[in-house]
């Protein structure tokens, strides 16, 4: 169990890094788009 | 993509996650690993999903001559590249602990690679003209055509040759959908999401492309 929660915390964490990335790319998207 | 989406997206892919890992694994003989079925199917769905909506793109291409379908149809054809990477990658996880080595040029391992080969080739394409409207033509072209090998590679090879990669994971031969409730609707949601992921990357890589074509640079 121990395995699957360090596993999980780990996925989680891979997944917030890339969802925030791609916030991220969005809000520079749409500042260039209102230049 | 609006902020409705995209906070829908942030929850239900870590509710997946959590789900995938706190459930029992899909199949108990396989162990762990099974795990990996929540993530590299979806991956090889958005893989056809986004190839499709490049030939798409690229037959709205050749009718209307306008160059934002050839930036569409080449953002989705890297990023089904991208999600075919992920699905061969998962593959080969999934490969050596049930066969005993990552790559065994199984027919399904074999047919994905040419597929890469094929989608690498119309990126290489794309890469050697300049000339943005022939660039876009000869793409476009090529891209209608590697759709139907696309399918063929996917559904048809690995069923007509023996392979060791299951075909009835999903829907058995009967045509019934054979898994649990709980796994099954954290396969769908898996599935949902990954299909949002794509939506949500092929706007961004469309509004880069765009803005790069309007500057020249592409």
């Amino acid at each position: 169990m121990s395995t699957n929660l360090v596993a999980v915390i780990a996925v989680l964490i891979i997944w917030l890094g890339i969802f925030l990335y791609l916030v991220r790319l969005d809000g520079k998207v749409k500042k260039l788009n209102r230049k | 993509m609006p902020n409705f989406w995209k906070f829908l997206l942030l929850l239900l892919m870590s509710a997946v996650i959590i789900a995938v890992w706190v459930m029992e694994p899909p199949q108990n003989q396989l162990g762990e690993v099974s795990r990996l079925f929540y993530f590299h199917i979806p991956a090889a769905w958005v893989t056809v999903l986004a190839y499709f909506v490049a030939m798409r793109q690229s037959v709205l291409y050749l009718r209307r001559k306008e160059l934002l379908y050839d930036v569409k149809a080449s953002s989705a054809a890297e990023l089904g590249t991208l999600f075919c990477i992920l699905a061969t990658i998962t593959g080969s996880i999934f490969a050596k602990m049930t066969w005993g080595s990552f790559w065994n040029w199984d027919p399904r391992q074999t047919s994905i690679l040419i597929l890469l080969l094929i989608y690498g080739a119309y990126l290489a394409l794309r890469s050697a003209v300049r000339e943005p409207e022939r660039k876009a033509a000869l793409s476009s072209v090529y891209c209608i055509f590697a759709f139907p090998a696309a399918v063929f590679l996917v559904f048809v090879t690995p069923r007509v040759y023996q392979s060791l990669h299951p075909a009835d994971s999903i829907i058995d031969a009967s045509g019934r959908i054979q898994m649990p409730a709980p796994i099954l609707v954290t396969f769908l949601a898996s599935l949902v999401c990954f299909t949002l992921i794509f939506v949500w990357m092929h706007r961004l890589q469309t509004a880069i492309g765009r803005d790069l074509h309007r500057e020249g640079k592409l």
